[in-house]
């Protein structure tokens, strides 16, 4: 949140909201409403309210609190409950400790230093995981920026502040202007959306955040302006590698497509930007070295690790390729070495697929590798929930072979 | 480029008439399986049928493995007669196509 007006707080510190909330401080303030920090009497544990002034509509904060019930992922910040005080609605919140992204980019800003490109590549993947888990769930961020990414210890990126959330099919709430005029896509400023197409306007938020992250600056002023102007100056923009000579040319050309002015133009989900920005992180010329392309493959017949490897190869002909039968050894292999593409087959005889998935992502072994589950019979609670770990769901058959090496393909370009 | 594409046609279509070779021992496997009352072993052996014979181009086969391996699912732990006789019309569909794959050499 950003500074705003002074206005008498809603709560006031040593305020116990609820019987069970004691408010310890004001953690920010904002036009729309406030955050404290407070701690929980009952759990004995500190934790985030949120609440909105009295003069803005309570819908903002009952959309928040459902679109982060619905999510469950360690990049969106986890809603405890809602409740009310003193016909103030309030909304518990995980406390995330760290530091603001754009706190992070104006202290290396003044300290004369700049973000490396492979720390940059690997910020800008964990928010575009974490938008490919919010969008799945039929929901748009709309208001992607610095300020509202928090890194928290042990790597963790956490995106707050869902304030402005709308489900995609919400036409009539997409036409109203909202968000950070400096993240805020053209069509955002105009209320012109096509219906489906609110998710482009977090592609877009994430590519001036990119650009800044690598600039140090932001593409341009966006000043008080018309959407046409606006929209001219997007197109005008220029190219990131202007800045920084060692960005390499397809990560430029990537961010610019993201901050292209016509949304068909942008890449069309935050998971096809994920796969390229994946694809990027061991390319020659970032500072990690390149390393070979490395592939798990983790299935109990033989005959489809045949098939796997084989198709994985027809993509990436120089592809290192794991194989192994079992999902505890498949852990060990992460543990030793963590792959750039995992493929799991769901129904293992010792631990299954899903299990895997959630040990990999609790011991956050996972996190830089692409997991793709397999399977001859998942249901559609057991994709619905490894979507929730980030883990995209193939099915076994005759497609599989073209999924594949499209995954491939777009995660290692020839 | 041609000649990659070729040789990757040639590992596939390689790859393929090795699995249909293999396919009536597969199949026969799931019988014996049946026979003895290994059910479980049976409803794996079924799933595994299933993804791989899909995978491979055998769709007859898959959809028949599918069928005994859902069959099975249902009448845990112990399928009765009709499970039975149903998970046996599904293995006789399998076992057509098998000899007919590898006749046709995949």
């Amino acid at each position: 949140m950003t500074d705003a007006p002074k206005v008498d707080p809603v709560f006031t510190q040593g305020e116990l909201v609820a019987e069970t909330y004691e408010i310890r401080s004001l953690l920010g303030s904002g036009g729309m409403g406030e955050v404290y920090e407070a701690r929980d009497r009952s759990l004995n544990r500190r934790v985030a309210l949120k609440v909105v002034r009295p003069n803005i509509k309570r819908d903002y904060l009952l959309r928040e609190g459902r679109a982060l019930a619905a999510i469950h992922h360690p990049g969106v910040v986890t809603v405890h409950t809602m409740g009310e005080h003193r016909g103030v609605l309030f909304l518990v919140l995980e406390r995330v400790q760290g530091l603001s992204l754009d706190r992070m980019i104006d202290e290396r800003r003044s300290r004369g230093e700049r973000i490396g490109v492979a720390e940059a590549i690997d910020l800008l993947v964990s928010l575009a995981d974490t938008l490919t888990i919010v969008h799945k769930a039929g929901l748009a961020h709309r208001d992607v920026k610095p300020a509202n990414v928090m890194l928290a210890p042990g790597g963790r990126v956490v995106l707050m502040d869902f304030g402005l959330v709308l489900p995609h099919a919400d036409r009539a709430g997409h036409r109203t202007v909202a968000g950070s005029l400096d993240y805020m896509a053209p069509e955002a400023l105009t209320g012109h959306l096509t219906e489906g197409e609110a998710h482009l306007l977090d592609i877009y938020g994430l590519g001036v955040l990119a650009y800044e992250l690598l600039a140090g600056i932001l593409p341009f002023d966006s000043g008080d302006q018309t959407p046409e102007a606006h929209r001219a100056k997007t197109r005008s923009c220029p190219l990131l590698s202007t800045h920084r000579s060692d960005v390499p040319s397809p990560l430029s050309a990537l961010i610019a497509q993201m901050m292209a002015a016509e949304p068909s133009e942008r890449p069309q989900s935050a998971e096809a930007a994920l796969w390229q920005l994946r694809a990027l992180r061991g390319r020659p010329g970032n500072e990690g070295s390149a390393r070979p392309f490395a592939v798990l493959v983790v299935d109990d017949d033989p005959d489809m690790r045949s098939a796997l490897t084989l198709y994985v190869r027809a993509a990436a002909p120089d592809a290192e390729v794991e194989t192994t039968g079992d999902g505890r050894h498949a852990i060990r292999s992460v543990r030793r070495r963590v792959p750039d593409l995992l493929l799991l087959d769901l129904d293992l005889p010792d631990i299954n697929g899903i299990e895997v998935c959630m040990l990999l992502r609790g011991m956050r072994l996972g996190d830089s590798c692409m997991i793709v589950s397999v399977s001859a019979r998942a249901t559609r609670a057991d994709v619905e929930l490894l979507q929730q770990l980030g883990v995209r769901s193939l099915d076994k058959g005759p497609d599989l072979m073209n999924e594949l090496v499209q995954i491939v393909q777009r995660m290692r370009p020839r | 480029m041609t000649e990659a594409r070729d040789e990757l046609q040639t590992l596939l279509a390689a790859a393929r008439a090795e699995f249909a070779a293999r396919l009536e021992d597969k199949v026969r496997e799931l019988q014996e399986l049946s026979d003895r009352g290994a059910w479980m072993e049976a409803r794996r052996a079924a799933h595994k049928l299933r993804g791989s014979a899909g995978t491979y181009g055998f769709a007859k086969i898959s959809a028949a493995a599918a069928v005994m391996e859902d069959v099975l699912i249902e009448a845990e732990p112990s399928p009765d007669e009709d499970a039975r006789n149903r998970f046996a019309a599904a293995l006789a569909t399998a076992r057509v196509a098998s000899v007919t794959a590898t006749r046709e050499g995949a």
